[in-house]
Formats: structure tokens, C-alpha cells, sequence
């Protein structure tokens, strides 16, 4: 075996606000060797990570990857050979696993496209031969363990040299666990490195050579994994510290007030507990074994599937959040910023959130009392704010964590439950915070207190269970519950996961995918076709239908435009007006008799008005980051009084020959729907067949993946916002032939028809889905049935009325079918 | 002393974010509208003194008045990360309604509180496809905003109706020399603010709007929020559009187009963001009269319609960004 260093880390110091999250550590890793890296939660494993793949540029020290210095550059770090499979998959959900293998993989791996199925069939069977995971699967449709199998597969696949594994078997099942070991030895084997982080200290000892352990992000050195005892590392990993102030416990407690029996749900089975007044219970365990998920069950924000929960002896149901308070349950959620604090509200408005209704009087919230009393909280929390009026988002950790505390309290209830009481939280108000719940538990009130932090709970519960897997494996209470006890029952289980087996069922499942809305849309065009021809005849005569085909090549042309830009997650209101400038600026060149120098200057000058309005709502949206929906509201405006200005009224023939070779039509086929046919297909070749068309995908699906794989998102949105604006200009030369002079409102319709003729093509506004022949379905669609109404001799209110009942019943089943595929 | 420990305790991104927050404090979210709007009739005094005539602006009053009720609706929607579309429609089909029922039904208290309800059953629908189905709101209300064209186009049959004369009076009753639309408009204004910032209705409806999730977990209602806010903006809607049927003395199927892009670009003007919870509607009305006045500015400076939309367009792209130029100008430092 080689001893040459592949990832050398060293001195490297890493400071988040109030929090030194990695203190000079050093740590290097071999070739042909599995390194593993030990610690509790927040001990700075995943932040060394993070420095050593590129995603974070450390403070101090410095990463050598293969003897090559690097720095918070991650496409840098991946081309020198670093694969990370992290704990929540960096994977593009709108995305097909072949495509996020794909854009997953660094550049000199990548297959051709054109070989991209085959070859992602083919890695994916390295892993299983009978892998059940497809190339063409959605990876939103995956569950999680299928998901964390294809982020492992991506990174096997571009043969690192250094490979990353993060927390690997927490969602894999015990076959799979074999899988993954059997690959580890492979990569070994051909002479690279793993580095192995994991809570299980018995699956580091078993697949380590070598192991370091951080604790509060200091190195408390590398070892010989066999040289040490699993109590030895548990040791190392823990520590002695017992710096941290905790109240004095209780040992007298009154009568039980809580219990639940048997309880179920997703992520949890059949727990049974109970809780006296007074008495703090901790939840342990290593994340993502149930404890969360049933914590926030017991909140009424997950789904209980059977079992009881009984307050005060009572059987109560908490079903909603708005139950289980109604009950004397309130929860503090551990997730502070997404769901514990409405950030941009003052302290009092956050204070008053759960218990407003003490401040009112009929009905009108009284805000002098309102502000003495989150005065008083904040004096007796102690809790450091400017003001009540400040924004909660402008404290610090510490403090927001107090009020959000304050506040859950302040709706006075029976059982309070605490997920993660001092995740960003600073020392001197963790001890605050601890002997705020110790005080209310000792008025009466019973407290559930999930923390991934053994000492926390250690210190702070009279009783402790700990969860593996979905159950209750321990109960430790007295004098058991030591952090030593607490952590080695949760990492000396060896507890092995259930596969879960959901899938969506089979129709769902076909309607989620990109080919339902065509096929649906298509049978929806040929019925009402069907109709119109069976009512009236000369529906299909080839005048009527050349007159169709017109309005659609240009409604298309419009339609792609707006698609592009809903594809990276953003919206072009200003569409209509910007087809309407085009051609109006056309209408003082492409006259008759102007000559041909005239015409080409004509030309060049609506095509840079149509590029200068794409990189105007660019340059508002990215550097000047306004919402894209207000910046092109104003260039809407903008634009049509620039439409204006040039031509108040319509006025400016355009040449009669430029008009008849636009509307050229082939046997009755016009030039301007052949053109949109022949456009939409080339791009929806280059969406789904072109790297290009991923990186628009994978931007409007997940920023954040997006970026990991090495997409620029601004420099992706100037590409998108230039490309809507091409294709606007093809729309309005398109429309040209239709008005034939410079109108200036001429294009005004099309900046709603554009959007409804894409939804109904199946796009979603949230980003990273859509398809253009959709789009062209779409505007077929909406001309067919503005057209079919006078044939079928209906009112020509029909025409609104089927173009809004068929979005409404269009966007709600693709929105339906998204959710039913997703949740499976 | 404590002061002393106080200031220890904060550590460094806090006080960043206390710099961030006090630099949008002092330009003033909500307050700097009025500013804009003391200065804008300063200029126009100066520049174009005709329009701030007591008979110019009493004039200009009705439409500022109807922009602002219609902004009002816009605002609370916005506050609840959405966007109305079907204001259009609504505000065209009330103005039909109200004279159909007001010929048919012989009273104009009855055809109003009828319109009402209709119009509010349309908002409740809106709402209910947005929470619901989990429709985009920009697209079930472009789809909503169809079918309301269809209703309007089938109560019709395509061409403008007369209103009541009731309607009308109103419409262009005076109290004081002051048009009654101003007074209704106040009314309003005064209304929605007492509700979205001194009830416990309006707590709950702006925690849902500046975090759907957080209110979720403090056991508030989300869904009869977001149905109540869209129900409640068709209300204004509504109102809007009998006032200007009744000011026109027609009702048109196109009215309610007019005042789509005003009412948001009023909202944005105001500084309601699109980030949800935070708003105010009483700067959205203060922005209708800023956006009305700054129009007749422009007009009596010779310049025409087309160049009024340009100065709106401009005064948006400023509003927006004047919030970030003391964020811009700290960056170096």
C-alpha cells in the first residue's frame, strides 16, 4: 500500500458568528486508506467537510488536495478528485437521476448525452443489479433512502480520489449497508482514500484503518482504530468537560399528567411513555431516529397513525397544531428560523403570537397591555433587545431563542415540548434557558426536551429515552442518566432500519411525469377538434385551419419566451410590450421602397431592442435583486410608453413583400408555425438532450444543488434572459404579418397568453419543469378554443369560460399528481 | 451596568442585522411615501401650478380615491405572498352587476350588498384554489380572471350598461366640495389598517403572511386566512368598480383593465413588499395619491399618456431600489 497523501488539512480555523466552529485542526488522509472521523453533533465534522470539498473557505490554514493547494472553490476541489456524498443529497429534484448523475459528476467523467442512459443504467447496477432506482426516475418521485443511494452512486461514479462519506448508513437498510462496504474496499483497492464520518463508532471500527475524533471543533488526535476501545472513543469523543451550568434536578414529582400508549406514525412505531408534573423528559438519540418526527407528532404538525395521547388523563386527538394547543400542548420548534420566529416582526408581535388573545378585547388586540406584557418578558427572560418594537431577526441567536421560549410559554400550557432548546445559542444564554425550564417545570408544568446534545439532555432531564430507529430502545432515569450512558446506548445500537417500500400508485405516477401533460393536452386539442368538425365542416377546411395555424406559429414563438424564463425559476411579464416595441421599431425601416440597407438596419435595430430589454430586466433582477415579477412590471410600463412615444397611434406599413415572404404559407401551412414547430422541438431537444438545458432545469429546480454542480446562477439567468428575448423578437416578426403596421398595443395580450399557454402546456411557475412542445400544445389550445366557440354558434363567453376552467382543472391535476408523486 | 452586559452579550451578526434594520428604519419603509408625496406636490406647485388648484385636485381626488381602494385589496394579497390577477375582472363585473341588479331588483342597496356577496364568493374561490389545490396565485387568478370575462361577456352580451342614477349621484356627490369617493376611500384605508394592525385577526393575518409555517406551529389558521384575505381584496375590488361604473355612468366589461397595473405598481410604490407579513395599506393609499397626482403632473406638462407610463415605470424601479442604496453604500466599508 502507497502512504502518499491525497487530503492534506491543516491548521485550519473556522469561525461562523459566535461560534468557532473548527480550531486549528489538522488531519490528513492516505492513499488506499479509509479514514474515519468521529464526533458528536456539532463537533465540526460536516464544517471540515465542507473546507476540505471547496463549499467553504476556512479562515485560517490551508487544504492540499493530491499535493495541489485549494480554496472554497468546489468545481477546483472536484476536478482535483473530491467526492462528497453528503447527508442531505445535493440532488436536483425536477431532475432525472440520469441527469443529476450527470451534472453531478466532474467534467472529465461525464459521458455523451447521447450514451447518458446506458451509462447511468450502467453505474447504477455497480451499485445493485437489481437496483429498482431508474436513469429516467424523477428524483423527486425517490424516497429518501433511494435518493441517498444515487448521491452515493454520483460520487462513486466520477472515480474520486478522495471519497466523502457523511453520515453514510443512516438511511440505508442493511443490504445496502453491505453494498456500501464492499464499494469502500473497491476504492480502497484502486489505491484512493474514504473518509468515513459517522456517529457509529462500531462501523468506523469496523471499515477504518485510522480515525480522528473532533470535539468542539479541536482534533483530539488520530488513531489506529484498532487500538482503541469503543469506550476509549466514546471517551475522547465526549470528553470531561461538565463546564456547562445546569439546574438542580428534582426528585419528588406529583401525579402523571401525560402519557402516550402505543403510539405510531411516520418515522416512529408503538411508543409508550408517560410524564408527571414537574418531571423533565429528554428525547435522545442520533438524529433522524424518530424522536424528531414524533416530538412534533405530539404537536399535531405530523400525522399519528394509531395509538393514544392522553392529557390529564384525557384521550385527546392532535390532529392540527391549533388541537394540540387547544389541549395544553405547545411546541417550540427546533428549527427557529423556518418555523419557530416570523423573522421580520418585531419582538412583540413575535411575543404575542401564541397568546394574542390574552391582549384582546373584543376583538381588538389592546396594544398597550400587549407591550407591557412582552416588556415583562423580556425583563424577566432577560432577553437583550433595543426594544419591543425591534426586529426579532436583528437579535442574536440566544435572545430570539428566548423570546421564541417566552412566547410558547406565555399560552400557559400543560405540556410543553422543546425540540433542540439551544441549537445556536450562545453559552451564557443556554444557561439561562436551562433554568427557565427547570423553574416552570417546577411550578407544575410537565416538559419533552429533544436535543441531538447528550450533555444537554444529561443535564438538564430527570428521565431520559432513546430512540434507534423509530423506537424506544432505552430508558434511562436517576442517577443513569450521565452523558456516557445516554450516548452509548445510542451509539452501541445497532438497531437495523426497515426498507421502506411507498411508491406512488402507477396513475399518479404517469401524471407526474413530463409526457401526461402533452398526452392530455393533445387529446383535449383533437376532442374539441372533433367537435367543432362534427358540428360545422368547414372547421376542417384548410382555410380555417391555415387562419389557426397563423395565430399559433406567433402565441408559440411568445409562449417558449416566457418558458425559458419560468424553467430558472423566474417570470417576464413584459413579454406583449416587448413584441409590441420590436415590430414598432420595424415599422420605420421596413418600409417599402426603403432599400436594402435600410431593411438590415431595421433588422438589427428591433432584434437589439428586443436583447436590450432582456439584459434591462436582467440587470433589476440580479444585481439590483428585485423580485423578477415587480422588475418586469416596470419595464412593461416602461416599454409600452416607449411604444408609445415612437407611435401614438398605429401608423408605418410595413414593405408588402417582407409581409408576404413572413406569411408564407407551404400548401396552406404558414412559414410562422413551421418555424415555431421546428423551434419548439430543436429546444426542447436542447432542454432534455443538452447540457444546457439541464443547467436551466437544475437552476429553476434547487439553487443551492444547482450550484454545487457547479451552475452559475446569474451567469445561467443572463443566458435564460437573452434567450427569451430572441425568441420574443421571432414572436413579434411572427406577429408582424398579423397587423402589418406599427401598432404599439398589438403585443399586449401576449404577456398573459404566454404564461397561460405554458401552464397549460404543464410548467411549473415554481421553477425547473416544463416542456416547449407543451408550451406549443398550449398555444394550440388557446387559439383552438377561441376559434372552436364560433363554430360550435356559442356565445362568445365560452371562450373565457374554457380557457379558465381548463387552467384551473390543467395546473390543479399537474399540481396534484407533483404532490401525490412526491409524497409517496 | 446592565447596558454594559447587554451590549457584551450581542455577538457580531446581530449586530450587523441591528445596522441592517436601523438603515431601513431610517429611510423610512412606510413613512418615506409621504415624503415622496409632500415633495411631489411641492414640485408640482413650482412646475405645473395648475394642478394643485382646489378645483384641479378635487378632480384628481375621485381617481386617487378608486385606486387606493382597489391598491388596499392589492396590499393584502401581497401581504400574503400573492398577486391578484382577476382585479380586472372583478372590478369590471361588479360595475355590470350592480346595474343589472339595480334596474332588476329596483333597489340600490339591495344590488350593492348582492354584488358584495358575489364578488366575495369569487375572492373565496381564488383562495381556495391557491391553499387548496395549490395553484400558483399569479395563475389561478389569470385562470379566475377568465371566467369572470365569460360571466361578464354572458350579463352583458357585450356592451356597456347605464347604471343607476342612484349610483351615478353618488358617485359624484360632494360633501363640503370634498367628493364622497374620498371620504368612502378613507373609510377604507382607516378600516383595513385598525383591522391588519389592531385586531387579533389582523395579528393572525400577518404571522400567516410573514411566515405560513411559524403561524402553522403557533396553532393560527392558515387556510381561512389566505381564503379570507382573497375574499376580502374581491370586496375592494368590488367597491372600486361600482364607484367608477357609477363615475363613468356606465359600466364597461373592460373597466376594471385600467386600474390592474396601477393598483399593484400603487402597492410597490408604497413599499408593501413581495416577501410576505409586512405592508401597510395605509402607504398604499398615500402611494395611489402620489401615482395620480404624479400622472397629472405630467400631462400638464404637455407630455402625453405614453410618457406618464415611462415616469410611472421609473418611479417603480426607484422605489424598489432606493431600499437597497444604504445597504449599497456600506458594502465598502
Amino acid at each position: 500500500m502507497s502512504s502518499s497523501t491525497l487530503l492534506a488539512v491543516s491548521e485550519i480555523s473556522k469561525t461562523f458568528p459566535g461560534v468557532k466552529a473548527l480550531d486549528n485542526v489538522t488531519f490528513d488522509v492516505l492513499a488506499g486508506e479509509v479514514h474515519g472521523l468521529v464526533g458528536e453533533n456539532g463537533a465540526g465534522k460536516s464544517t471540515l467537510m465542507a473546507v476540505a470539498s471547496g463549499a467553504l473557505r476556512a479562515d485560517e490554514g490551508t487544504v492540499t488536495i493530491d499535493g495541489e493547494v485549494m480554496s472554497g472553490d468546489p468545481e477546483r476541489a472536484r476536478a482535483l478528485g473530491i467526492a462528497i456524498v453528503r447527508q442531505e443529497p445535493a440532488l436536483m429534484p425536477d431532475l432525472t437521476v440520469a441527469e443529476n448523475l450527470y451534472l453531478g459528476v466532474r467534467e472529465g467523467a461525464r459521458p455523451a448525452i447521447g450514451d447518458l442512459s446506458r451509462w447511468s443504467a450502467q453505474v447504477l447496477c455497480r451499485w445493485n443489479e437489481n437496483i429498482t432506482v431508474k436513469p429516467s426516475d424523477r428524483v423527486d418521485t425517490l424516497n429518501p433512502e433511494q435518493r441517498f443511494i444515487v448521491e452515493i452512486v454520483k460520487a462513486l461514479a466520477g472515480e474520486p480520489k478522495v471519497l466523502i462519506l457523511d453520515e453514510p448508513t443512516e438511511h440505508l437498510a442493511a443490504e445496502d449497508m453491505e453494498r456500501l462496504f464492499a464499494r469502500i474496499k473497491d476504492v480502497t483497492a484502486r489505491n484512493a482514500a474514504v473518509v468515513y464520518i459517522s456517529h457509529r463508532i462500531r462501523e468506523v471500527q469496523l471499515v477504518a484503518d485510522r480515525l480522528t475524533v473532533l470535539r468542539d471543533g479541536q482534533s483530539q488526535g488520530t488513531y489506529s482504530a484498532r487500538s482503541l476501545s469503543e469506550d476509549a472513543i466514546i471517551h475522547l469523543i465526549v470528553g470531561t468537560d461538565l463546564e456547562r451550568e445546569f439546574p438542580e434536578k428534582e426528585t419528588v414529582f406529583e401525579g402523571e399528567v401525560f402519557s402516550v400508549r402505543e403510539l405510531a406514525g411516520k418515522g416512529f412505531n408503538s411508543v409508550t411513555l408517560s410524564l408527571r408534573r414537574g418531571e423533565i423528559l429528554g428525547l435522545a438519540g442520533i438524529s433522524d431516529n424518530g424522536q424528531h418526527e414524533f416530538i412534533r407528532a405530539l404537536a399535531g404538525l405530523n400525522k399519528i397513525k394509531s395509538g393514544d395521547v392522553l392529557v390529564d388523563g384525557r384521550a385527546v386527538r392532535v390532529t392540527s397544531p391549533i388541537a394540540a394547543m387547544g389541549n395544553g400542548i405547545s411546541y417550540l420548534p427546533g428549527d427557529r428560523h423556518r418555523e419557530g420566529i416570523f423573522a421580520d416582526l418585531t419582538c412583540r408581535e413575535n411575543f404575542s403570537s401564541r397568546s394574542a388573545w390574552k391582549d384582546t378585547y373584543s376583538m381588538v388586540v389592546n396594544t398597550g397591555h400587549e407591550t407591557n406584557r412582552t416588556a415583562q418578558a423580556i425583563r424577566q427572560f432577560a432577553i437583550k433587545t433595543p426594544s419591543t418594537e425591534t426586529p426579532i431577526a436583528s437579535l442574536s441567536g440566544g435572545n430570539q431563542q428566548k423570546l421564541a421560549l417566552a412566547s410558547v410559554l406565555a399560552s400557559d400550557p400543560t405540556v410543553l415540548l422543546v425540540d433542540e432548546p439551544t441549537q445556536g445559542v450562545d453559552v451564557g444564554a443556554r444557561a439561562e434557558i436551562y433554568k427557565i425550564l427547570r423553574e416552570n417545570a417546577k411550578k407544575g408544568m410537565a416538559i419533552i426536551v429533544m436535543s441531538s446534545d447528550a450533555a444537554e439532555i444529561a443535564g438538564l432531564c430527570d428521565r431520559v429515552v432513546v430512540f434507534s430507529r423509530g423506537s424506544v430502545v432505552k430508558t434511562l432515569s436517576g442517577d443513569e442518566v450521565v452523558e456516557n450512558a445516554i450516548t452509548g446506548a445510542a451509539l452501541k445500537s445497532t438497531s437495523v432500519r426497515t426498507r421502506s417500500e411507498r411508491m406512488a400508485s402507477g396513475f399518479w405516477r404517469w401524471a407526474a411525469g413530463d409526457a401526461a401533460p402533452l398526452v392530455m393536452i393533445g387529446l383535449a386539442i383533437l376532442l374539441m377538434g372533433a367537435v367543432a368538425a362534427s358540428q360545422n365542416e368547414f372547421y376542417l377546411s384548410m382555410r380555417n385551419i391555415s387562419g389557426m395555424l397563423v395565430l399559433v406559429g406567433t402565441l408559440a414563438l411568445a409562449a417558449y419566451a416566457q418558458q425559458i424564463l419560468l424553467l430558472v425559476g423566474g417570470i417576464d411579464l413584459s413579454i406583449g410590450p416587448a413584441m409590441g416595441l420590436v415590430q414598432v421599431v420595424g415599422s420605420f425601416y421596413l418600409v417599402q421602397d426603403a432599400g436594402l440597407e435600410v431593411h438590415a438596419m431595421g433588422w438589427v435595430f428591433m432584434l437589439a431592442a428586443a436583447l436590450s430589454i432582456g439584459v434591462l430586466n436582467w440587470l433589476l433582477v440580479e444585481p439590483f435583486k428585485l423580485h423578477p415579477m415587480i422588475a418586469t412590471l416596470a419595464t412593461f410600463m416602461g416599454v409600452q410608453a416607449v411604444s408609445l412615444i415612437l407611435r401614438p397611434a398605429p401608423d408605418g406599413s410595413i414593405d408588402g413583400e417582407i409581409l408576404s415572404l413572413i406569411g408564407e404559407r407551404f400548401g396552406g401551412i404558414p412559414l410562422t408555425f413551421v418555424t415555431a414547430v421546428l423551434v419548439g422541438f430543436v429546444l426542447e431537444f436542447i432542454l432534455f438532450r443538452h447540457r444546457l438545458g439541464f443547467t436551466f432545469r437544475g437552476l429553476g429546480s434547487r439553487q443551492e444543488a444547482a450550484r454545487v454542480a457547479g451552475i452559475v446562477p446569474a451567469k445561467t439567468r443572463l443566458v435564460a434572459y437573452l434567450g427569451c428575448s430572441l425568441l420574443a423578437f421571432m414572436a413579434a416578426v411572427a406577429m408582424i404579418e398579423q397587423v402589418g403596421i406599427g401598432d404599439p398595443r398589438a403585443g399586449l395580450n401576449y404577456t398573459l397568453g404566454s404564461i397561460a399557454a405554458v401552464v397549460i402546456g404543464g410548467t411549473s411557475l415554481f421553477g425547473g419543469r416544463g416542456s416547449f412542445i407543451g408550451a406549443l400544445l398550449g398555444a394550440i389550445f388557446i387559439i383552438q378554443v377561441n376559434t372552436v366557440t364560433t363554430f360550435l354558434g356559442l356565445d362568445q363567453a365560452w371562450q373565457s369560460y374554457l380557457l379558465g376552467t381548463m387552467i384551473i382543472i390543467a395546473v390543479s391535476l399537474y399540481s396534484k399528481s407533483r404532490q401525490m408523486a412526491v409524497a409517496a | 451596568m446592565s447596558d454594559v452586559l447587554a451590549n457584551q452579550a450581542v455577538p457580531t451578526s446581530a449586530e450587523s442585522g441591528v445596522a441592517k434594520m436601523k438603515g431601513r428604519l431610517s429611510t423610512g419603509e412606510f413613512g418615506w411615501i409621504w415624503i415622496a408625496t409632500s415633495a411631489l406636490f411641492g414640485i408640482s406647485a413650482i412646475v405645473a401650478p395648475g394642478t394643485v388648484r382646489f378645483t384641479s385636485i378635487v378632480a384628481m381626488l375621485p381617481f386617487a380615491a378608486m385606486l387606493a381602494i382597489v391598491a388596499i385589496g392589492q396590499t393584502i394579497v401581497i401581504q400574503q405572498r400573492g398577486l391578484d390577477l382577476s382585479s380586472a375582472g372583478l372590478m369590471s363585473l361588479s360595475g355590470i352587476l350592480v346595474a343589472q341588479l339595480g334596474f332588476s331588483t329596483g333597489s340600490i342597496f339591495l344590488a350593492v350588498v348582492l354584488t358584495l356577496i358575489v364578488c366575495a364568493i369569487c375572492g373565496a374561490v381564488n383562495g381556495l384554489l391557491i391553499a387548496r389545490l395549490n395553484i400558483m396565485p399569479i395563475v389561478a387568478t389569470l385562470a379566475t380572471n377568465a371566467l369572470l370575462l365569460g360571466a361578464i361577456q354572458t350579463l352583458s352580451g357585450g356592451s356597456p350598461m347605464t347604471v343607476p342614477k342612484a349610483l351615478e349621484d353618488f358617485s359624484h356627490e360632494r360633501l363640503f366640495g370634498v367628493p364622497y369617493t374620498l371620504f368612502l376611500s378613507l373609510v377604507f384605508v382607516a378600516f383595513a389598517a385598525f383591522v391588519s394592525t389592531r385586531t387579533l385577526i389582523g395579528r393572525q393575518f400577518i404571522a400567516v403572511g410573514a411566515n405560513q409555517r411559524s403561524a402553522r406551529a403557533a396553532g393560527i389558521g392558515v387556510l381561512r386566512y389566505q381564503v379570507g384575505t382573497y375574499a376580502a381584496a374581491a370586496l375592494c375590488f368590488a367597491v372600486a368598480g361600482m364607484l367608477y361604473a357609477g363615475f363613468i355612468g356606465s359600466a364597461s366589461q373592460v373597466a376594471g383593465n385600467d386600474y390592474l397595473l396601477p393598483g399593484i405598481a400603487a402597492v410597490v410604490v408604497g413599499g408593501t413588499p413581495f416577501t410576505g407579513g409586512r405592508g401597510s395599506v395605509i402607504a398604499s393609499g398615500v402611494a395611489a395619491i402620489f401615482m395620480t397626482q404624479l400622472g397629472m403632473m405630467v400631462l400638464a406638462l404637455g407630455a402625453g399618456t405614453a410618457f406618464q407610463l415611462l415616469v410611472q415605470a421609473g418611479v417603480i424601479v426607484l422605489a424598489t431600489t432606493i431600499r437597497h442604496i444604504p445597504g449599497l453604500l456600506r458594502v465598502p466599508r
